[in-house]
């Protein structure tokens, strides 16, 4: 921790000052915004392990590098990587939104999409006043979003409109990018009593080496519900960040499935308020570190409104030198009485160098609530392989059978079959059998 | 077919089987009886070969091979079948899956072409009919949210798909109310054939009613001390295992 301390990190945000610099020219209310957002992430410096948040995450190899905006010009993309004839698709290629890619017109009644750098582009000004309103930039990453972010999406659900196709955002790197970094920026609506479903599907080419830093935001209305699909697929030398912030209303209902298996260093970080009664919240996730990647997931369910329910379910399997990480806290504030909440962290550990961390977190200021949390972390079970085993499974295809079904499980609620069986299909990939078929 | 010689088996510091001789041949039943701790358990555990124990003296050979040499899914696609006294529930791994995998395997070992999933589902359905199993049993978890009765059944549905040279029978009525008890006992013996053995660990004489042994055998401290047909099981249910343990304290 000493030399932790000793490092001076607002060194490693200060050069991003030279980036901003190279870049803007203008001299509009949007550009303004970003200075002081640039100010802003320049002054907090990268997390460090001293910050509680960050505890488990080392952003030693982030800091040590430089990114820069990358060239939009699109190279190879391999559009087999995604996940095939689900809804509408918006593809942003190394960060910036690719129309001849996106299949997203006409748009369905009651919908609106805008991609945020086209809204740049044309009335900057309303678009540091949209940004100004809807940004509480609470971490240094965030605030290197509001400074870098030009492009994303935002998305307008009317009221009572129940959109059936998911909204699909492909986030893809091209191959052989090196250095290059993206601030896509997502902004969801989602009127009172609308239903819709959003896949972010992010995919680096295997070479690519970059940094994600993503910033998801989305109101959901009162009697409203979103599903929401995280697919983090960065290529293994690449970085993620991803910060997503749901603001429940009442009534509402927020489901979010998030899904590691890429990058070197990833941090998911999804705050849920759940402001209003009968608000529902529930945060499910699959970390899978291997090599020696490392997934951390933060997540902090606020429940500020009385009679509200959460429930999170996060699995994580480590192998060779891969490190996962679960932090989950739940707050329940002082008078928000009634409350439901479940919290479960189970992990399996397939080597003996990897590592998973994990600690469920409650703090409760009501008296009248019901909050359960459990975390397990362990290897396959000896007796279930041997079961297997003595039904003739070689070793390797009865592990295999035990992890993905421990993966697997978490995944059961997906109701998307084509996201659904691309997943199935990763984790057959990843802890794939040499031996027979059944 | 199998022939156990002075077989000494320990687990962790204690000697759980400390000697043990037996000898079953294609087509019979035998049964072995005995108290709580006794090494039943553990004889049939490490004939199928799992972790945990070590062997430290004597051998099992199966059709001339070294049984104790081989890994748990050689033993398997050899044609030694274990139905566990408590089957382990295995969520997210389906029934159907597992048993297909298993047969598979063991017809790839014996150079058999393996089974197409229509030519296998008439098969499950019909060694289903057998056990009177519902066909739901199918696409659940393997042995998932079963009852204890279930359980065992489906241990005599997979003993049926499998067809085991040798199978090995843990407790296999402990837990069975006298319906669930009518209903595997029948499928074991519809499983009796001139080329397979069955040797059953069993607690209770109870069993024996069901499915009568040719040959019973008394294992207690970790030997077995007496030997005899099934009126030995009768014998036992009136006279306890003391008069046997006293025999052999007194031999």
């Amino acid at each position: 921790m000493s030399a932790v301390a000793a490092r001076n990190t607002a060194s490693a945000t200060e050069r991003y000052r030279a980036v901003f610099d190279a870049r803007v020219r203008k001299d509009d209310a949007l550009t303004a915004w970003r200075r002081d957002a640039l100010q802003r992430f320049v002054a907090q410096g990268f997390p460090t392990l001293r910050d509680e948040d960050w505890k488990y995450t080392n952003l030693r190899r982030l800091e040590s590098r430089s990114f820069a905006p990358a060239d939009p010009a699109p190279g190879a993309i391999d559009e087999s990587l995604w996940i095939a004839n689900v809804g509408m698709r918006i593809v942003l290629v190394n960060g910036r939104a690719h129309p001849g890619l996106s299949t997203t017109s006409p748009q369905p009644p009651g919908v609106t999409l805008l991609t945020l750098g086209q809204w740049m582009e044309n009335s900057p000004n309303d678009v540091a006043a949209f940004l100004a309103s809807n940004s509480p930039a609470v971490s240094a990453f965030h605030s290197m979003n509001d400074a870098f972010s030009d492009d994303g999406i935002v998305i307008d659900i009317g009221e009572s409109v129940q959109l059936d196709q998911p909204i699909y955002v492909v986030h893809q790197w091209t191959g052989g990018i090196t250095s290059a970094m993206s601030h896509p920026r997502i902004f969801l609506r989602a009127a009172p009593n609308s239903r819709c479903v959003l896949i972010e599907h992010y995919v680096g080419a295997a070479d690519s080496e970059t940094l994600t830093n993503s910033v998801v935001t989305l109101n959901i209305g009162a009697g409203a519900s979103v599903t929401h699909y995280r697919v983090q697929q960065e290529s293994t030398r690449s970085f993620h960040i991803g910060h997503v912030t749901a603001r429940l209303e009442r009534d509402s209902r927020y489901v979010c499935q998030d899904v590691a298996l890429g990058a070197s260093l990833a941090r998911t970080g999804i705050v849920a308020t759940l402001d209003g009664p009968n608000a529902d919240a529930n945060l499910r996730g699959l970390f899978l570190p291997n090599g020696s990647q490392h997934l951390d997931t933060y997540t902090l369910v606020d429940h500020a409104a009385p009679h509200t329910q959460s429930n999170e379910e996060y699995r994580g399997v480590a192998d060779g030198r891969g490190r996962g990480v679960y932090r989950g806290k739940v707050i329940v504030r002082k008078d928000a009485q009634k409350i439901d909440s479940r919290q479960s962290s189970r992990n399996l550990l397939l080597s003996p160098t990897a590592e998973i961390d994990t600690r469920p977190e409650l703090e409760i200021y009501a008296h009248d609530v019901k909050c359960s949390h459990g975390a397990t972390t362990g290897q396959l079970d000896a007796t279930a392989l041997f079961y297997l085993r003595s039904r003739g499974l070689s070793e390797s295809q009865a592990r295999s059978l035990l992890i993905r079904a421990f993966a697997e499980s978490i995944l059961s609620t997906i109701e998307l079959p084509s996201l659904r069986s691309h997943l199935e299909r990763q984790l057959h990939d990843r802890f794939a059998v040499q031996e027979i078929s059944p | 077919m199998l022939k156990i010689e002075n077989l000494q088996v320990k687990a962790g510091e204690k000697l759980i089987l400390k000697g043990l001789n037996l000898e079953v041949k294609a087509g019979e039943v035998h049964a072995i009886m005995g108290p709580n701790g006794s090494g039943k358990s553990t004889l049939v555990q490490v004939l199928a070969g799992r972790e945990g124990y070590e062997v430290i003296g004597g051998s099992a050979t199966y059709n001339g091979k070294d049984l104790l040499a081989l890994a748990p899914e050689e033993r398997a696609r050899e044609g030694v079948f274990l139905a566990f006294q408590y089957p382990v529930e295995i969520p997210g791994v389906n029934n159907v899956y597992l048993l297909k995998a298993g047969l598979n395997a063991i017809r790839k070992h014996r150079g058999e072409q393996e089974v197409d999933a229509f030519e296998f589902l008439g098969l499950v359905r019909e060694k289903m009919k057998l056990m009177q199993m519902d066909e739901s049993f199918l696409n659940r978890g393997v042995n998932e949210g079963f009852s204890g009765g279930e359980k065992k059944r489906n241990e005599i549905l997979q003993m049926a798909v499998l067809e085991p040279a040798l199978a090995l029978l843990d407790e296999t009525d402990s837990g069975l109310d006298i319906d669930a008890l009518r209903i595997v006992a029948s499928g074991v013996n519809s499983l009796r054939r001139a080329d397979r053995a069955i040797l059953m660990v069993t607690h209770y004489q109870r069993l024996l009613d069901y499915i009568e042994p040719d040959r019973v055998h008394v294992l207690s401290g970790g030997e077995i001390l007496k030997s005899g047909d099934k009126s030995l099981a009768l014998e036992l249910e009136k006279r306890g295992y003391d008069w046997i343990k006293q025999g052999a304290a007194a031999a």
